[in-house]
């Protein structure tokens, strides 16, 4: 796939390439960091306004006077550039609303300033997180080099069962591999199970690849990313990629899911490759349960835990924060008469920001807090306070947690 | 041109465990701050709340498996540039952390069970281009795998956007 954006249109792995981007996404690292190295390099005029996207999504709106500095930086770069794909604050968070916005199709090279744009892979585009200095010489070059990462196939067959979601299929597959399982790697997801997957469950899962160490997680155009893109972008071109017939891979890992059922998976602190069976944590307390982020904030999302908490209210000792992934979501989850429910549950819910699940507002720990969480890292005071902690888990168990107060499989509410 | 100027690095080491995770080296909620001198006083508030007072010019930060794991944050290698960190030396990186630690100029070695040989506060004498580390206390000699001449080039360049401007110089 990198291969395609390259002059000599061939590459394999372990090789270095200069490749064309399609896409960059930008967030705040815009007007924090990536601005001043572009004034240093002396770029008056990027390379091309219409292949890139900024967002302002990470304190969205800003939270302190800083990240309102770094929103007046963006927006007038944007402005000064002519850039065509701008979200300011009332969009939603950059990697869903990427793809909301048609800026992805099967077979890109998209990089985003933020390491989650792995999440991409899921419309089987190859994408990657990068940092400041490498996309300020994207938007001067339009080109950035890349080692061609080595790949490992995951096949994965059988149903989830009922309140099993991705998240717990992709924590459980990061705990499997470790946090630098597939370092430097590509991770191919192949087989009925992924082939037969929502877009959003595709999403979480190519999400957290990162969280294993991996460059990008890469899975075929399936219906409905085919019919997501096409609805989206119609007038786009675009073939969808598929692997060589020989293609080498360095691990070759098979998950049988009707021959060994999935158990609703929570992330232990501190660390996202610590998941074990939620039966191993059911009963312990938390102060708050949050549901949001890139990772699991989608409307699928809002579904379960509305369907968990309809007629139910949040537990007394519990906070329940509620952070849909984009305004779309907020909407859609507004009609669906979700939000309704959440707050007649007693839940908070907020406008669509990065928020809780970088510490950032709307959701930072305490000293001493425990929160259960359907985003993406439980590092220490990821959230917030040092000594916080954090279980990640899916949206269902999470909303389970918040109606019990204590951690709780979501089988029992059915 | 052969990258014979980036010198021998002398300095303590500050020694680290395994998975230090990018929210350990700077956690996000530092990450508005515009001002990298205050960024940097918060590095590695959690794991060693003392470093930004005592970090000396070329101390060497040393730790085990994947050092750097998590967020594309280039404020993490940034910050101990910041504090005068002459490199970092573990037995692996996060794939993110070491690119970011080249493109902004930190040298950055792969030194198999460096944890193992060193402890905390030991002198060491760190040959950047030689990938070798010698430790003044027991005498003991580490190696690891040079590193590439593309990277060499870019660290002596001072980092990828000096060398960015080296190139199109050059190209003029």
């Amino acid at each position: 796939m990198l291969a395609t954006h390259t002059e000599k249109g061939k590459a394999s792995a372990g090789e270095i390439v200069d490749a064309s981007i399609d896409l960059l996404m930008v967030h705040e690292v815009l007007g924090s960091r990536i601005i001043p190295i572009l004034k240093e390099m002396g770029v008056k005029k990027i390379w091309d306004p219409t292949k890139v996207l900024v967002v302002n999504d990470h304190w969205a709106p800003a939270s302190d006077t800083q990240s309102a500095e770094i929103h007046i930086r963006n927006r007038q770069f944007v402005k000064e550039q002519g850039i065509t794909h701008f979200c300011d604050v009332n969009c939603g968070i950059c990697h869903q609303v990427l793809p909301e916005m048609g800026l992805v199709k099967p077979g890109d090279l998209v990089i985003g300033s933020d390491s989650h744009s792995t999440t991409y892979g899921a419309f089987n585009a190859f994408s990657t997180g990068l940092a400041a200095t490498d996309s300020a010489l994207i938007l001067a070059t339009g080109k950035c080099w890349f080692r061609v990462p080595e790949s490992m196939k995951i096949r994965i067959k059988g149903q989830l069962p009922e309140m099993v979601m991705s998240k717990d299929l992709i924590l459980k597959i990061v705990s499997d591999l470790g946090v630098n399982g597939a370092n430097y790697r590509s991770i191919e997801f192949h087989g009925p199970t992924v082939e037969s997957m929502s877009v959003a469950s595709r999403m979480t899962m190519c999400n957290m690849t990162v969280e294993a160490g991996a460059k990008c997680g890469l899975m075929m155009a399936n219906d409905a990313v085919k019919e997501w893109v096409t609805t989206r972008n119609p007038s786009a071109q675009w073939t969808p990629v598929a692997p060589d017939k020989d293609a080498h891979y360095v691990a070759d890992i098979d998950i049988d899911l009707d021959a060994e059922p999935l158990d609703p998976i929570v992330a232990l602190p501190h660390s996202p490759a610590n998941g074990k069976p939620v039966s191993e944590v059911e009963g312990l307390h938390v102060d708050q349960a949050f549901i949001g982020s890139c990772t699991n904030g989608r409307l699928e999302d809002l579904e379960i835990a509305a369907r968990i908490l309809k007629g139910r209210k949040v537990h007394q000792d519990v906070r329940l924060i509620i952070t849909p992934a984009s305004q779309e979501t907020y909407v859609d989850a507004l009609r669906a008469g979700y939000i309704d429910t959440f707050l007649s549950a007693g839940a908070v819910f907020t406008n669509s920001t990065c928020g809780a699940c970088i510490g950032g507002h709307l959701g930072v720990l305490g000293p001493g807090e425990i929160c259960i969480s359907s985003t993406n890292r439980n590092f220490r005071g990821r959230m917030g306070h040092p000594d916080s902690k954090v279980y990640l888990a899916s949206p269902a168990t999470v909303a389970a947690t918040a109606v019990k107060g204590v951690i709780t499989d979501p089988r029992r509410l059915i | 041109m052969m990258s014979t100027s980036l010198k021998p690095v002398r300095g303590r080491a500050w020694l680290f465990g395994d998975n230090v995770d990018t929210d350990q080296i700077i956690q996000g909620r530092y990450l508005t701050l515009l001002d990298y001198s205050e960024m940097a006083k918060h590095a590695f508030e959690i794991p060693r709340p003392e470093f930004s007072r005592n970090v000396r010019k070329n101390d060497i930060v040393v730790a085990g498996n994947n050092f750097g794991g998590g967020s594309s944050r280039e404020e993490a290698p940034r910050v101990l540039s910041q504090l005068g960190v002459g490199c970092v030396l573990a037995q692996s990186f996060a794939r993110l952390f070491y690119r970011n630690a080249i493109n902004i100029g930190l040298p950055v070695l792969m030194i198999p069970n460096v944890t193992h040989s060193v402890n905390d506060g030991m002198t060491l004498d760190v040959n950047i281009i030689k990938s070798a580390v010698i430790i003044k206390e027991t005498g003991e000699t580490l190696s690891g795998q040079p590193l590439s001449r593309m990277v060499l080039d870019i660290l002596q360049a001072g980092g990828a956007v000096a060398w960015f401007r080296k190139v199109k110089e050059s190209r003029k």
